[in-house]
């Protein structure tokens, strides 16, 4: 099977998955007790205000009907109104997504750069000091909560040091780059990395632990297969057995798994959201919850659904060039 | 046959251990051997005879907590020993060259350029996320930087070594990607040399698209890269099916013709020895046990182990016969585990009181080369001063028939569990 086929074929695959997401949270809707029409209007509104609001949401259509309406808006981009704040759910998410999508890929990044280097010493220098430290960092990473190293890291580095701000996000990375571009001043761009260091560091901890004991597992295991002793039996220098060889190919279970968290980043991130004021969409998804706003929760999930399909396709890909095997089966 | 009988390699009481948890392991104990110029020599013996870390001990491939602890290997290389007489004097005798007593950059060096090496299993000792293109042309691109330089080889034990800076680069600049173009196109045609049909559409396949047979070639391609002076090939056959296997041993056979170079051939399966070489070595725990020239080990042996492997083999002429396999085990190479007995005597049929003492090495009969590490060589099987047989504690399981065995691949009883060493990668014997 060529790249281009087997691309396809994960992006229809795709399709259907979100198709499968639109349906269970609308089944999820319609299922869930009470009249959404107490949930728009005032208690004491007249039976006829009730009414007129139940035919102008369509809520008075059979369910089938209004699947299919919702399924039509879908394909355009509408995700209808929010109950509680009547606007527009896509603007709603189309606020908070640049923060979100912001806080997941820097963590990323601040996992994937701390921690593929730290697993490949720890792997290479096993049983030395470094691989010692590298296995206490990963250990304590994965075994400290969120909300207590995010309030921590505010205390000691915001309050106390005072290197970072304690909250907020005053810019968009797009207005700081734009303001770069156009003004020729980092300052903006400064702003938005200091505050977004300590919330990328604290959703980036468990991930960095995690990355750096898969990444020295990986890399031992892979160490110990005969092709590692064929290549040094001709002669291939140290270093392109080490990256062109073994981390390559320690690589193929890493990418799988950086692309199922940052899924979970897109939409878990809510504690750190929630400890930094970061004006994301899992603090967004959470107060919809709590207002039970439909429409709003209705089209989050399937934002995040969305989101994990691609970045699931997008890892496909890259596992696919890695791996030449995945492409043939 | 060689046209000269230059020695190109000796190696001297070389000693490999292992320190496991266990204890230590004596994998090879005192080993002499010599190789000369153009031979092909086979070292021949049971899973976990030492074969194979012998052969790792030359390659300089033993890795913790496996260690070299004594020993000299004499390797014949005017360019090299003129390029570190001045540094290792020590390590220097004529245009001889101890690779023991050279740094270890130096020995790393001569991978692939001096020695290179052929692996039992094709399909596990290439990276299955490479083609088999670049993996050769990495290859043939170790050799040609070597060469780069007129003087190779003084250049080669002081330059640096390719750092992870260059490959940083190299991965995002291709122009400064360590394999070239020339070494892309030498290794087509290597690939076209050891027998692949289409090498330019195979140069670009994955390891998983050949076949066993195939891969083996390619191997054998890669080896044969650095154009070096030792080809060692460590159960090159023993992974495939017996018609591919035929056709593997024609091949290095015909390479080796045409290149003349030398190869120490390792195996358990005494036909390929018979096929192949010109020198035998028959290895049992750790030593050579007997060696000389194909005939003096096939005709006149004189070791009881010989004489026991040579009867393993299954024969056509007498078939419906029964195999006389070796009662008995490999025995522990644990140091705690092995007296200062002769090391077959367990399992000798022959074992007389004299052979509680370790036996040295003593000439036989047959050509100048034939030796042998036992008493028998000096005098008769004496029955009255014969060992009883649960001598050594209990008797081990008789001597029982084995019926139809499936091909000539086991001819040798199986290995027993205990911490004797893994041998020559493990997965496919």
């Amino acid at each position: 099977m060529s790249y281009a086929k087997f691309l396809v074929k994960r992006i229809l695959q795709g399709v259907f998955v979100v198709w499968g997401v639109v349906t269970v949270t609308f089944a999820l809707r319609a299922a869930a007790p009470g009249d959404p029409v107490n949930l728009i209007v005032d208690p004491g509104a007249s039976p006829e205000l009730r009414e007129q609001i139940r035919r102008e949401v369509g809520l008075d259509q059979p369910l089938y009907v209004q699947y299919l309406e919702y399924l039509q808006g879908l394909v355009v981009g509408d995700l209808g109104f929010s109950y509680q704040s009547r606007r527009d759910v896509s603007i709603m998410i189309a606020e908070r997504l640049p923060a979100t999508l912001e806080l997941a890929i820097a963590a990323t990044i601040v996992a994937v750069v701390i921690a593929i280097p730290l697993g490949v010493v720890s792997a290479t220098r096993r049983h030395e000091p470094a691989d010692y430290g590298a296995t206490l960092f990963s250990l304590v990473g994965i075994s400290t909560p969120n909300f207590w190293l995010g309030i921590m890291l505010i205390l000691v580095l915001s309050v106390q040091i005072g290197l970072f701000p304690v909250s907020g996000r005053p810019v968009s990375f797009t207005d700081a780059v734009v303001s770069l571009v156009t003004t020729g001043y980092a300052h903006d761009l400064v702003t938005w990395l200091r505050h977004i260091a300590l919330p990328a560091i604290t959703l980036g901890t468990y991930f960095t632990a995690l990355i750096t004991r898969l990444t020295r597992s990986g890399m031992l295991d892979e160490l110990g297969k005969p092709y590692v002793t064929a290549t040094e039996a001709k002669g291939l220098p140290g270093v392109l057995i080490r990256y062109k060889h073994v981390l390559r190919n320690t690589m193929i279970p890493i990418v799988t798994v950086l692309g199922l968290q940052l899924g979970t980043l897109i939409g878990g991130a809510v504690i750190t959201e929630a400890v930094f004021n970061w004006p994301g969409l899992g603090s967004r998804l959470i107060s919809a919850i709590y207002a039970v706003d439909w429409p709003l929760i209705q089209g989050i999930i399937i934002v995040i659904g969305v989101g994990f399909v691609c970045i699931n396709i997008l890892v496909d890909s890259i596992y696919a060039y890695l791996n030449p095997r995945v492409t043939d089966e | 046959m060689s046209e000269s009988t230059e020695a190109l390699l000796r190696v001297e009481g070389l000693s490999t251990r292992f320190f496991t948890e266990q204890g230590q392991v004596n994998a090879v104990s005192d080993l002499d051997l010599r190789i000369d110029r153009g031979d092909v020599y086979g070292i021949v013996g049971e899973s976990g005879s030492g074969k194979s870390v012998t052969a790792r001990s030359i390659m300089d491939l033993i890795e913790s907590p496996g260690e070299i602890t004594s020993g000299e290997i004499w390797y014949r290389n005017g360019e090299l020993a003129a390029a570190v007489e001045d540094d290792h004097g020590h390590a220097v005798d004529g245009s001889f060259v101890d690779l023991l007593e050279i740094p270890e950059r130096v020995r790393r060096s001569l991978r692939g350029t001096s020695f290179s090496m052929i692996f039992q299993d094709p399909e596990s000792s290439f990276n299955p996320s490479l083609t088999v293109g670049e993996q050769l042309a990495e290859a043939v691109e170790v050799q040609r930087r070597a060469s780069a330089n007129p003087r190779s080889t003084r250049a080669r034990t002081r330059s640096e070594e390719y750092s992870l800076g260059s490959f940083v680069l190299s991965t995002m600049l291709p122009s400064k990607r360590y394999v070239s173009e020339e070494s892309r196109e030498r290794a087509i045609s290597l690939l076209e040399l050891v027998g692949i049909p289409d090498p330019v559409e195979r140069a670009d396949e994955y390891p998983h698209e050949y076949s066993g047979g195939m891969l083996q070639r390619a191997m054998i391609a890669q080896a044969l890269a650095g154009e070096p002076d030792l080809l060692i090939a460590d159960e090159p056959t023993t992974a495939l099916d017996v018609t591919i296997q035929a056709q593997i041993l024609d091949l290095l056979d015909e390479l080796k013709r045409e290149t003349g170079m030398t190869i120490l051939l390792i195996t358990h399966n005494l036909g390929v020895i018979a096929r192949m070489c010109d020198r035998v070595g028959v290895m049992y725990a750790g030593e050579i046990v007997e060696r000389g020239t194909l005939a003096d080990v096939f005709d006149d042996h004189v070791h009881p182990y010989t004489h026991g492997l040579l009867g393993s083999i299954p024969d056509v002429e007498r078939a419906g016969g029964r195999l006389e396999p070796i009662p008995g085990n490999v025995p522990s190479l644990l140091d705690r585990e092995m007296g200062d007995r002769c090391r077959f005597a367990d399992r000798c049929p022959k074992a007389m009181e004299d052979c509680l003492s370790h036996p040295p090495e003593v000439d036989a009969e047959g050509s100048d080369h034939h030796a042998v590490r036992c008493v028998l060589a000096e005098r008769s099987y004496d029955e009255s001063r014969a060992l009883p047989d649960d001598y050594f504690g209990e008797p081990d399981r008789p001597a029982e028939a084995v019926d139809e065995p499936q091909s000539d691949d086991e001819p040798l009883p199986a290995e027993r569990t205990q911490p004797t060493l893994e041998d020559a990668g493990g997965d496919g014997s």
